[in-house]
């Protein structure tokens, strides 16, 4: 693919008269890893949702795989991201909604019992999402982003509230998704999970 | 390590005096005087339909049908009281005064009186109307006033042990559900020609002093072992009531919507299966869903029966809750597009267009719309109260309109408390909760040609049938094409 998986030049964002992202701009090429870091407010999130196209900014220009970001079906087939929480389905199970999201895709429904294991949700699968722990859900919106094919992950800290097996067992699955040639956007407070899943540290004041 | 007791009553009137502190002077009468005129007005307004409900000029009501009544209010209140805790507090008290060391026993006291006096209120009410329906007027006590009062007494009484016992509160929810069922039999059987046996509703000739005694004693059973209430049933009854408060003050009843559906599927206990493979992917999920959904099923299925107590109504209303009815039915398995509405991450995760999602969804609804209103229509004819005709089919040439229906129901979100108020002679009247609750029942006018059939009376031609079903079709092709596209995924109409 000759165009980076990310591309975003003079991003302007404020809410309000509070000033965000100034001038941001980050290149994430394709088939790479960038981790970007820094603390509480300094815009994170608000950056990977502009990416995401789930939030305009005032300015600047944000090119995905060289397209515009946006609601298409096609841009959400190359792009998973994590940075909304998601609403699980009434009444369907863990396993259940990871099939769905597998036949969704026309994906190999063998690989889901096997994702489960390694996030440690196997005995959790017949439970609804609702009911399983913060941590648990955690694991779960990730067994729901990897196993389905994309090109793209955007994930809004996604060590968070896991426990230190679950950070290891993500790091290893982002890594082996960086090894597949997939890209990888996301932000996080902990340099040793971001080495560990193989993507390069940036912080946001060097945007 | 156990410190005393702190004393309830002077942290109650501190919380209270400092509530009262930020309100406006006079507030509380102010709020005294707005309800008790709204009660005097809507009591001369709807006085008609208040005096048709309680004390009709010609009670009609047979003897076994009164006590099929009675039994339905009964189950109806014990299944209301059961959702509702009936021992609960507000979310602020149940955060800060259930983990402090006060007495719990007066913590709950309030709660317990005020439930016990609506339930007698309650039963007081339902067994005045009963027997101004079924009753021998010149029989009528007072004594039978205070039994239905007593009964409801004892209602509560049943529900408020079921919820500070152990075990048994789910015996006591089926049993009551059962009792409901039985009741709406009894109704049916006599409204599609059943003659019931000749029962006069008499004043009992014995003293209502033993169920006097059997309330008193209950009641003091119950105060007795009400600071061994769980906890967690306390905390579950206060959600219920800070959910209801907020339904009410925001005029949102998504909410207790949403309450009952999550309270049903955290009761259950699921086994993965495979979702059918043949079926498109969304309709499969919404068939395993709804076959998952058994008791609303068996419900729905029950429910067929119930327009037979419509038909000495006018045909317009028969006709009217029929497609209504039928709407209901489709929304059965509309949850899944309130989920993907209300919040489109899914959406986004599968992948499909928003239109390819809606049609898959509407599968599954227009399925249990057509069963419905089929079996419906068919009990309707063959018990003689419909013309000739093949009325069975306008139970599938309607359905495509009412899972139409429900799905613009289901899309729909939150009431908007933002539009413009409407003035009127009786006060101000909120647009948002109106045009909200209008919204999914607006698509029916897509069944007009059956709702004119019905209200006719006349023998049904295939021709209405066939129209009927081009015009549901190509009013559902049109809703689902206008409101999504091939190009975005959110279910979210634009």
């Amino acid at each position: 693919m000759d165009h980076p998986a990310v591309e975003v030049s003079g991003l302007h964002v404020s809410y309000g008269s509070t000033p965000v992202l100034v001038d941001v701009g980050l290149v994430v090429p394709a088939g790479a890893g960038v981790c970007v870091t820094g603390e509480n407010g300094i815009g994170k999130s608000t950056l990977l949702r502009c990416v995401s196209s789930l939030q305009q900014p005032d300015a600047g220009e944000i090119r995905v795989f060289g397209g515009e970001p946006g609601d298409t079906p096609e841009f959400w087939r190359a792009v998973v991201t994590t940075v909304e929480p998601p609403t699980w389905y009434p009444g369907l199970t863990a396993r259940e909604h990871a099939e769905l999201v597998c036949r969704a895709h026309g994906h190999d429904l063998s690989a889901i019992d096997e994702a489960l294991e390694r996030f440690g949700l196997a005995g959790h699968a017949d439970a609804i999402p609702p009911s399983l722990s913060s941590g648990q859900k955690q694991r779960l919106t990730l067994v729901l982003a990897l196993i389905r094919p994309s090109s793209l992950l955007i994930l809004d800290e996604p060590e968070q509230r896991l426990d230190p097996d679950g950070k290891a067992a993500v790091a290893a699955m982002l890594a082996e998704y960086l090894a597949d040639g997939g890209s990888l956007l996301m932000a996080s407070h902990d340099d040793a999970f971001a080495a560990a899943s193989g993507a390069a540290v940036t912080t946001m004041d060097s945007l | 390590m156990s410190s005393p007791a702190v004393p309830l009553r002077p942290v109650r009137r501190w919380i209270q005096a400092t509530q009262a502190s930020h309100r406006e002077r006079g507030a509380t009468l102010s709020n005294v005087y707005v309800g008790v005129l709204f009660v005097a007005i809507t009591a001369a307004v709807f006085e008609r339909q208040l005096m048709a409900v309680f004390w009709p000029s010609d009670p009609s009501l047979s003897g076994p049908a009164g006590v099929a009544v009675a039994v339905i209010c009964g189950a109806l209140l014990l299944l209301a009281l059961r959702q509702l805790g009936p021992i609960t507090m507000s979310r602020p008290a149940a955060y800060f005064l259930l983990t402090a060391p006060v007495s719990r026993r007066r913590l709950l006291l309030p709660s317990l009186r005020l439930a016990a006096a609506g339930a007698a209120l309650a039963g007081a009410a339902t067994a005045f109307a009963i027997l101004g329906h079924a009753g021998n007027r010149d029989d009528l006590t007072d004594s039978l006033i205070v039994a239905g009062a007593l009964t409801g007494l004892l209602i509560f009484l049943a529900a408020a042990l079921a919820q500070t016992a152990r075990h048994g509160a789910g015996l006591l929810d089926r049993l009551a559900s059962l009792a409901l069922a039985i009741g709406l039999a009894e109704l049916v059987a006599e409204a599609s020609g059943w003659v019931p046996p000749a029962l006069t509703i008499r004043p009992p000739a014995v003293s209502l002093l033993p169920l006097a005694l059997v309330a008193l004693l209950g009641f003091l059973h119950l105060v007795r072992s009400l600071a061994r209430t769980r906890n967690d049933r306390i905390l579950e009854s206060a959600k219920t009531a800070g959910t209801l408060f907020d339904a009410a003050f925001g005029m949102e009843p998504s909410w207790v919507a949403d309450m009952v559906e999550r309270r049903y599927w955290a009761n259950r206990r699921l086994r993965s299966t495979r979702l059918p493979a043949r079926l498109p992917i969304l309709t499969g999920q919404d068939l395993l869903l709804a076959g998952r959904r058994l008791p609303r099923l068996l419900w729905l299925a029950g429910g067929t029966t119930l327009p037979l107590l419509l038909t000495p109504a006018p045909r317009w209303l028969l006709a009217v809750v029929l497609l209504i009815a039928t709407m209901v039915a489709a929304r059965t398995s509309s949850a899944t597009i309130r989920t993907d509405a209300g919040n489109p991450v899914m959406s986004r995760l599968l992948g499909l267009t928003s239109r390819e999602a809606l049609y898959q969804r509407l599968w599954v609804p227009a399925g249990l719309a057509a069963i419905w209103a089929t079996t419906a229509l068919a009990l309707l004819q063959l018990t003689g109260h419909l013309p000739a005709g093949p009325w069975w089919a306008l139970g599938p040439a309607i359905a495509p309109a009412a899972a139409a229906a429900a799905a613009r129901h289901a899309r729909t979100g939150f009431v908007r408390n933002d539009l413009l108020p409407l003035d009127t002679p009786m006060g101000t009247v909120s647009t948002g909760p109106l045009v909200n609750s209008l919204a999914g029942p607006d698509i029916l006018l897509l069944a007009l040609p059956a709702l004119i059939a019905l209200a006719q009376d006349h023998p049904l031609s295939w021709t209405t049938v066939v129209l009927q079903a081009a015009i549901a079709v190509f009013g559902c092709r049109a809703y689902v094409n206008a409101t999504t596209a091939e190009d975005r995924t959110e279910l979210t109409p634009r």
